[in-house]
């Protein structure tokens, strides 16, 4: 039967900050600036701007920004963070928890990313957890933690967003329902180049080419240096059966544009 | 009931539709025929010649005429082109009840208070009969409307058929007079058989006021002032009352059949229309007025429209609405026919049932929500009472048998309105207009609060649009907030633009177009009813009203595109066509033609190329568009359509067109025109132009400044010239000034006799010599010598340091958008050359890679499987890997944190299996573990089954094929993304069976053969060996699904090998000296090995040439006549034919072999692929395991010289290129 949810009860709870974040999550950083500065490495421009007196949210942000704006630096704030870690840590602090994940993250240890997000309950934590599951391929915890999510508030962007990447891990007939979860935000909000890839990585694995082929045609048009965009064209290329040139073209815009991003290190690890 | 039209008048008592117009007559009480236009909603004309009521009026079915009758006894047949009444029927004797003109014959038929009915011929003017036998007044008289028949109601409380059967065989049979009856003494003497009585139906018991014909069925209505509608069946030789119809509590002043459904119709004095159930005999519909009685009903003969007309004027309705409930989603349109819902797939025309809609409900469906992501459809239902009505929910069957389609359970609740917000999310409006959000399973998931709102529509995902009283308002479902809201009355539909970035909102008699965050962008009103619209694929928005087909631009710019007979519906545009839905639930194609809004369209996007093109192919010349152009600021545009050279002229002027305006300028030479032109040139800095306008002009004093300031100091003078020719004095001076030529000026001076103002400019510009002759020449007595200034200055304008030859910059504004688009044209065209430059630059990539592959190449098979065999299997992807590298010291920090306090419960999960794993373990095929990263079991794989040894030409394979293994997509920002792995069984593999997507086709290799041949063909030896070797290599990495493929990939592999082995012979045979006899025999015997590869014919053509041509040379005769008739059989050209014949007839005269070679034709051999001898059947041979190449045994365990790749004579499991080979 009808079981009215917590938000018939409060009534008028509106998120006032709701755009901005909601922006972010679906990738569209022009809408909201200060992640954008963040997000599109201008960490320089966030590390100024947060001062020793800054709140510890902005404090945790800042930490990230230093982690990926220094190369050389990465050893000693993953050093402090692990010893920041290892004592009480204010689990309120959701932005604090985050930046820390993303940094163990990045350093692909998925083991402290996790210990770091179970402490936290927002939803933020709990994507994020489904994330590092996914790329740690347990579909079947990250399915769970799903489902608490859709329990706490199944249409949130973020959940939605979840059931996506969790949808296109488990394959068959779930690729379907998560392309229409990245249309549906593309039809509502705007199709940014994370929908887009989206919508192609499942379009992909339906084997559908050359519906990817169009999506990911939009993408290129937004930004025609974007890693994700030339990783899913150098696929997509080779199995519509392009002429081998149009493959190398995108290849080695990849190279030359994103030599650090993940993929492409793997792949020329094989080279090695 | 749906009220089209309502008129205030004075009482009416007649009415007739037009059968093909959209008019109505009404006739009235205070003796006034008006004659309106229903859909336009307005007065055509009025009529008004009788004196009193008129209660009979009638429009004839073909003629433009129209017979009317009144309490004046008159019967007036009117013509309303002419406008006015042509003749008057004279001779009943008290009021005319009413006026009918027969289908066919040129009669009337009246009905009169004189008790009798009359027959009229409107041709001859004349009454041909009447009708005597009602003892009261004769309420209404018709014609039956197929046959000889009359039915007539009168207040002696009788209805009476009368057969008149007679009266058309005696008039209207062959040689009949019609003049036959002139008169009512004519009647009496021959009438009494023309009309008789036929059956007389009798059970009203008070007076009947109306009676008519079913139009198909036997049957009469009749309403009579005992308040019963009365039905009555009748056939050839009795009549009898069926049923009785009891509901009105007045008078019933008329009764109609609707003339498709079975239905009646009638109203009555007691204010109300009352529709009844013909075979239940029971009202469905009733509609009341408050103050006024109505009088008479008419019925439309095709269209499903009625007209009532009561004390206070007449409304025209419907009984029901007629608009299908339809949705669009893609190429599929969804509508409901008969209670089934109808699947059209626009691309196909297919049209199918796809599910029978559940019963119970009288309503027809009123509209229709589509869902694509479930399939699933809600159909709202409105009910008379609005708080009755309901939505269904279903979920349309996947498979259906389009005769007998399924009928599915539905969800059925009460709502005013249901659309879908999300895919598993619909909002509903319920009946206290409240929304709530319900799932796929019909429950309610949240209630939302929203601001008043009495209608819901669509508005993408998340998001609604609601409906008040006099606006719309977008809102956000998620977060509960109006977002935007519009002013516009009573919106009835609302149509998405295909990417949801515009919406027209149809109100009935105004659109509105808004983009997505419902800023208004143009408003739009129409006098006729907006019915339905659609968007076209360039963002037209082309809609319908009553009777036209119309486009809006966003911009606002709308017009007519055709005219419509009926309304129609529609639901998609796409190029010329309009696909749309009847008013009978038809789907239909319209076709139009979209020149003039893709034209406006081109101009407001500034697609000035596209403009370009219509002007020059289209057939859009016209005035009005020219000054459309000219009022819409595109003069530039204009003027490519105007030939006359005023406007022209005019036009380039207005658009700063200049070379445009000098043509025109030159073939109008008007003064006029080279001054306008002139100031426009000058204000461009064109002074070219402005020179030849001062010139044609002579305009002097501007043509000499402008010389000045361009520095032509050569032109300067020559102006200075023309000046003295001239005689004009200043002119001339002032030339001289400008530059600066004191003595030009002191002769001009001299000249005009200003002898002292010549002295004083020789003298002050120390001229001396002049100065003297000239104070020579002053008379002192009379004339004083003036004194010169000894403070004077040389002035002398400066010299101009490089004289301007060419224009001034021209202003940038200079160049109209047209010409500036057509400019860009050109750009966009070197770009796309850039972009075939930037080509090879790829190539260049190419090489780039091949020097990383080769920096350490792969290691042989052996070695590679030797050292990394076993911690490859551990290892797996690449991922893997480095996580094991870096991870150690980090896990060991962490799980010492961990230890820790609080959190100590948490174990952090191990690793899952990742789909590349499980490529791995589901797949024996190679390209599969290329795929998934596994270089080392794929090569172990390949070794095993072609025995491949040398890996290093698989480098570039395997890492193209492993580029195309892994999508991604992005999770969350910030983190690195997440990996996508397509599969090719994703449909069916669940989580453990999944195989990669290939993306390497059988077809695509076969393809490339073609380039390999063309190469072959061209001479280009080496570079075709190399492109056969890189399919042959390829062959191996692919995954077929049938026999047929398998067999076709080895034949791919032995053609690739017949050609590399006889390509490279070739090549390796050209090297060789030729010097001795045995060197030539060398070479004879490997041209004729090589004509026992299997090539193409045309290849073989060449090769046997030359195996011809060299034996012949050799004067082997019998051999190289082999090869000549190996060689006409290929049926070569004529030309080669030719000569090969008179070889071979030279060959014949000596059929002998000059030297011993080792070759024989009949004995069947393999070549040996490195020594290039015949193995002979029989001899001991050993083959690549890959392309079947043969060997002498001492090659064995060496690299193949084919594929360079795999181990002579290795014992393999053969070549495994689909999951079928292993089962």
């Amino acid at each position: 039967g009808p079981h009215p949810s917590p938000n018939v009860l409060t009534g008028g709870d509106v998120d006032e900050l709701f755009d901005v974040k909601n922006a972010y999550y679906i990738g569209s950083y022009q809408q909201c600036i200060n992640e954008a500065q963040k997000v599109k490495r201008k960490y320089a421009v966030v590390m100024d701007d947060i001062k020793a007196s800054s709140s510890p949210e902005l404090q945790a942000v800042k930490m990230f920004a230093e982690y990926r704006a220094n190369e050389g630096k990465r050893d000693a704030i993953v050093a402090e963070l692990d010893k920041k870690m290892s004592k009480n840590v204010d689990v309120a602090n959701t932005t604090f928890l985050l930046m820390a994940a993303s940094i163990y993250y990045h350093e692909m240890n998925s083991d402290a990313a996790l210990r770091t997000l179970h402490q936290g309950e927002s939803l933020e934590c709990m994507a994020m957890t489904i994330q590092v599951l996914l790329s740690l391929d347990r579909v079947d915890l990250a399915r769970k933690e799903l489902k608490k999510m859709q329990e706490q508030d199944e249409d949130a962007t973020l959940t939605q967003l979840s059931t996506a990447w969790v949808n296109i891990a488990v394959g068959g007939e779930k690729l379907q329902d998560a392309y229409y979860i990245f249309q549906e935000m593309s039809d509502k909000y705007s199709p940014t180049l994370l929908l887009l890839n989206g919508q192609a990585a499942c379009h992909m694995a339906q084997n559908k080419w050359e519906e990817a082929e169009g999506v990911l045609q939009e993408a290129l048009d937004k930004d025609s240096s974007h890693p994700e965009t030339l990783i899913n064209l150098i696929v997509l290329t080779q199995h519509l059966g392009k002429a081998p040139e149009v493959t190398n073209r995108y290849l080695s815009q990849l190279k030359d544009a994103h030599r650090a991003h993940p993929f492409l290190k793997d792949y020329l690890t094989k080279v090695r | 009931m749906l009220t089209k039209f309502e008129t205030k008048s004075a009482r009416v008592k007649g009415l007739s539709f037009h059968p093909k117009r959209p008019w109505i007559l009404a006739s009235l009480h205070n003796g006034v025929i008006q004659l309106w236009d229903y859909r336009m909603c307005t007065l055509i004309d009025k009529f008004d010649e009788h004196d009193g009521p008129v209660r009979g009026i009638d429009f004839h079915k073909q003629q433009p005429l129209f017979v009317s009758g009144g309490d004046d006894y008159k019967i007036k047949v009117w013509n309303y082109k002419l406008r006015r009444c042509l003749f008057t029927l004279l001779g009943h004797l008290d009021y005319i009840r009413t006026t009918f003109f027969h289908h066919e014959y040129p009669w009337i038929l009246s009905a009169s208070d004189d008790q009798t009915i009359r027959i009229w011929n409107w041709q001859s003017r004349t009454c041909v009969c009447v009708l005597t036998g009602h003892n009261h007044y004769v309420m209404c008289a018709q014609f039956h409307p197929s046959e000889d028949l009359v039915v007539s109601a009168s207040l002696d409380q009788t209805v009476r058929v009368w057969d008149i059967s007679g009266l058309r065989k005696k008039n209207l049979s062959p040689g009949a007079v019609e003049t036959d009856v002139r008169g009512i003494s004519g009647v009496d003497l021959f009438g009494a058989s023309d009309a008789v009585v036929k059956h007389v139906l009798e059970g009203h018991d008070r007076g009947v006021n109306w009676a008519a014909f079913h139009p198909t069925m036997p049957l009469i209505v009749s309403g009579a002032d005992d308040r019963q509608v009365k039905i009555w069946r009748m056939n050839e030789s009795k009549a009898w009352e069926l049923d009785t119809c009891r509901g009105h509590y007045n008078n019933v002043s008329c009764a109609v059949f609707h003339p498709r459904q079975e239905l009646i119709l009638s109203n009555s004095e007691d204010k109300s229309i009352r529709v009844w159930d013909m075979s239940k005999r029971t009202g469905v519909q009733t509609f009341r007025r408050d103050h006024d009685r109505f009088w008479v009903l008419g019925a439309h003969p095709n269209l499903n429209l009625f007209a009532a007309g009561h004390d206070s004027g007449m409304l025209v309705f419907k009984l029901e609405r007629e608009r299908p409930a339809y949705a669009v989603y893609g190429n599929m349109l969804y509508y409901v026919k008969d209670r089934f819902l109808r699947q059209l797939d626009f691309n196909s025309s297919k049209d199918t049932a796809v599910m029978q809609l559940r019963s119970g409900s009288k309503f027809p469906v009123f509209s229709m929500s589509y869902n694509p992501a479930e399939n699933a459809v809600l159909l709202c239902t409105r009910a008379t009472n609005l708080e009755n009505s309901t939505y269904d929910l279903y979920a349309i069957p996947k498979e259906s048998d389009s005769q007998n389609p399924d009928a599915p359970e539905g969800k059925r609740s009460s709502g005013l309105t249901a659309v879908w917000v999300a895919r598993n999310r619909f909002a509903v409006l319920d009946r206290m207009h409240s929304l709530l959000i319900k799932n796929l399973k019909n429950e309610i998931v949240k209630k939302v609060q929203v601001p008043s709102c009495e209608e819901i529509f669509y508005a993408g995902t998340g998001s609604l649009l609601l409906r008040d009283a006099d606006g719309v308002t977008l809102f956000d479902v998620q977060q509960k907030r109006s977002l935007a809201t519009v002013k516009i009355a009573k919106v009835k539909y609302v149509v998405w633009s295909a990417d949801t970035s515009h919406v027209a909102l149809l109100a009935k008699h105004a659109i509105m177009i808004c983009n997505r965050k419902l800023e208004s962008l143009c408003n739009i009103h129409e006098n006729i009813r907006v019915k339905s619209g659609a968007w076209d694929e360039s963002g037209v928005f082309i809609y319908t009203t009553s009777n036209h087909i119309k486009y809006a631009l966003t911009s606002g710019d709308h017009g007519i595109i055709r005219t419509l007979d009926l309304p129609i519906y529609v639901t998609r545009v796409r190029g010329n066509s309009v696909y749309c839905l009847d008013r009978e639930c038809r789907p239909r194609v319209l076709t139009i033609d979209p020149t003039e809004y893709r034209f406006k369209l081109a101009l407001v996007n500034r697609k000035y190329e596209e403009v370009l093109h219509m002007v020059r192919n289209a057939k859009l010349v016209g005035q009005s568009i020219i000054s459309y152009l000219q009022k819409k600021g595109y003069p530039e545009v204009a003027l490519h359509f105007v030939k006359d050279e005023k406007t022209r002229f005019t036009l380039a002027l207005e658009c700063g067109n200049i070379e445009v305006a000098l043509e025109a300028a030159k073939a109008l030479d008007e003064r006029g025109c080279w001054e306008r032109l002139g100031e426009a040139a000058l204000l461009q800095g064109h002074h070219q132009v402005v020179e030849m306008c001062y010139q044609r002009t002579k305009n002097f004093d501007k043509l000499t400044f402008l010389y000045l300031i361009t520095g032509n100091l050569a032109k300067l003078r020559k102006m200075m010239k023309i000046a003295e020719i001239r005689k004009d004095m200043s002119g001339h001076y002032q030339g001289a000034l400008y530059l600066g030529d004191v003595s030009e000026r002191v002769r001009i001076l001299k000249n005009c006799g200003q002898k002292s103002l010549a002295y004083l400019t020789a003298a002050t510009h120390g001229m001396d010599e002049e100065a003297e002759s000239l104070k020579e020449t002053f008379d002192l007595e009379k004339e004083t010598v003036p004194e010169v200034d000894l403070n004077a200055q040389l002035l002398q304008p400066p010299p101009p340091i490089n004289p301007l030859d060419t224009n001034w910059p021209l202003l940038t504004v200079s160049k109209g958008f047209f010409e500036g688009a057509i400019a860009a044209k050109g750009k966009a065209g070197q770009m796309a050359a850039d972009m075939d430059v930037d080509a090879p630059g790829g190539e260049g990539w190419g090489e780039d890679a091949e020097l990383q592959l080769d920096e350490d190449g792969f290691m042989d098979a052996q070695d590679g499987l030797g050292e990394e065999g076993g911690a490859a299997k551990e290892e797996g992807g690449g991922w893997e890997v480095e996580e094991d590298l870096d991870l150690p010291p980090e896990l060991e920090l962490s799980a010492g944190s961990g230890g820790g306090a609080e959190d100590g419960f948490f174990v952090p999960p191990t690793k899952g299996m990742s789909p590349t794993q499980l490529w791995c373990n589901n797949s024996q095929l190679p390209v599969d573990h290329v795929l998934a990263g596994s270089f080392e079991t794929a090569m172990r794989l390949l070794h095993d089954q072609v025995g491949v040894v040398q890996f290093g030409p698989y480098k570039q394979l395997f890492m193209q094929t492993l580029s195309r293994g892994r999508t991604c997509y992005l999770g969350l920002p910030s983190l690195p993304c997440l990996r996508g792995n397509p599969q090719r069984n994703w449909k069916d593999c669940g989580t453990k069976q999944g195989l990669p997507a290939v993306g390497l086709r059988l077809s695509d290799l076969i393809a490339r053969l073609q380039q390999c041949y063309q190469l072959t063909t061209a001479g280009r030896f080496e570079e075709a060996v190399e492109r056969f070797r890189a399919i042959l290599l390829s062959v191996p990495l692919l995954v077929v699904d049938n026999k047929q493929e398998i067999a076709e990939a080895q034949q791919l592999i032995t053609i690739c090998r017949e050609y590399i082995v006889g390509l490279t012979m070739e090549t390796e045979r050209k090297k060789l000296p030729k010097d001795t006899l045995d060197q030539q025999k060398r070479l004879c015997e490997m041209a004729a090995y090589f004509t026992h590869c299997s090539l193409q014919p045309v290849h073989m053509v060449l090769v046997l040439r030359t195996a011809l041509n060299l034996f012949f040379k050799l004067k082997n005769f019998k051999t190289a006549a082999s090869f000549a008739r190996r060689l006409l059989e290929l049926g070569p050209k004529p030309e080669v034919a030719q000569q090969t014949r008179k070889i071979l007839a030279a060959c014949e005269k000596t059929l002998t072999d000059a030297h011993q070679l080792n070759y024989d034709p009949h004995n069947p051999f393999d070549l040996c692929t490195a020594s290039y001898t015949p193995l002979y059947r029989g001899r001991p041979v050993e083959k690549c395991p890959l392309s079947g190449a043969c060997y002498c045994p001492p090659y064995k365990g060496q690299v193949c010289r084919v594929t360079q790749v795999t181990e002579i004579g290795k014992d393999v499991i053969g070549l495994r290129v689909s999951p079928l080979q292993f089962r």
